[in-house]
């Protein structure tokens, strides 16, 4: 686990992905998060799919959501 | 740094935007880091703007500073199923330049129902990875000249990578293509560096159109796919591009989701 300010980034795999451009992650340490991706990852064009192993972002204001920042290759 | 305060956020205190980068912006709620926002030129010189903010404030905030820190005209992607964020940017004046499908294609000939499918007459497939170079980026090149004479090719999401300038190809062995016995006609690029393969681009030279080239690659990439064991590959498709929306709703492509271009 990092922590920059404010924020606190988490490795996890996609263990879902649901309508309405969110997917839950399943975090390393068991917890799932409801996470969206972030806007440099879309402009990117940058796909996450199923099974997918990626770097979330958790917010201070709601432990349970979260942003995919990055995806890691296979 | 620039920074500028402004009304309160959510947690009763005046939010604080600040430009911590030339491309960076964040803003601070109540000292809490509330969100970030980026600005990147593409090599296409288009001016693309990003926002993650953990609420809709943060986020109407950032949009304000940044729209008035950065020329017009600016552009952004959202899916188009997050309602929230895309009404933020059409709060901000953004409105929509163009769709463009996700599809998820099936690899499996039974579904696909190209197991049958054969070049023309005349027309061999030749696997990715041994087409002849040459004759290859002559195929590119005569097909981006008849593209470009038409609308949407420049901003293809696959045509913003950056790159040398002039160089259109980068990886030769990605391509499939349609082989006549003194030129090539038509090609396919797949990706297969993630989980999922991703299907790049299909184009056939304008005077080869509905022939079955198309068809014909598809056919022979996917069912390669699926005899490695890969069940599905992605594709991306322009709302506005009808002939490959046909090609891939024919194929048992699924829409998945689509993405939103917005400027302003």
């Amino acid at each position: 686990m990092r922590k920059q300010r404010d924020v606190i980034e988490v490795e996890g795999y996609v263990v879902e992905c649901r309508r309405s451009a969110m997917f839950t992650v399943e975090l390393d340490n068991g917890h799932r998060v409801l996470a969206h991706i972030s806007g440099k990852i879309r402009k990117n064009y940058i796909k996450i799919v199923l099974e997918d192993r990626v770097l979330v972002e958790l917010t201070p204001y709601d432990l349970t959501r979260g942003r995919i920042v990055f995806r890691y290759r296979d | 740094m620039n920074t500028k305060p402004s009304a309160p956020g959510p947690r009763g205190q005046a939010m604080t935007v600040t430009r911590v980068a030339d491309a960076q912006w964040q803003v601070l709620d109540n000292d809490l880091l509330a969100g970030r926002g980026y600005a990147m030129r593409r090599p296409d010189g288009r001016l693309f703007v990003s926002i993650d903010a953990w609420h809709s404030s943060a986020f109407d905030k950032l949009a304000e500073v940044m729209l008035a820190d950065l020329p017009a005209p600016l552009h952004t992607v959202v899916d188009e199923a997050d309602l929230e964020l895309t009404s933020g940017w059409q709060q901000a004046g953004f409105t929509i330049r163009r769709r463009e499908w996700q599809y998820v294609v099936p690899t499996d000939p039974r579904v696909t129902g190209l197991g049958a499918v054969l070049p023309p007459p005349g027309v061999r497939i030749v696997p990715a990875g041994e087409a002849y170079e040459v004759l290859l980026r002559a195929l590119d090149r005569a097909i981006r000249e008849e593209v470009e004479a038409g609308a949407g090719w420049h901003s293809m999401p696959a045509e913003v990578c950056p790159r040398p300038e002039g160089v259109t190809m980068v990886d030769a062995s990605r391509y499939a293509v349609a082989a006549a016995a003194d030129r090539y006609l038509g090609l396919l690029r797949l990706v297969t560096a993630t989980r999922q393969p991703r299907i790049g681009l299909v184009a056939v030279r304008a005077s080869e159109h509905r022939r079955g080239i198309a068809r014909a690659l598809l056919s022979h990439v996917l069912g390669t796919l699926h005899r490695s064991g890969i069940t599905a590959a992605s594709a991306e498709v322009d709302e506005s591009n009808q002939a490959a929306l046909a090609l891939f709703d024919g194929i048992g492509g699924q829409r998945m989701s689509s993405n939103l271009e917005l400027a302003r």
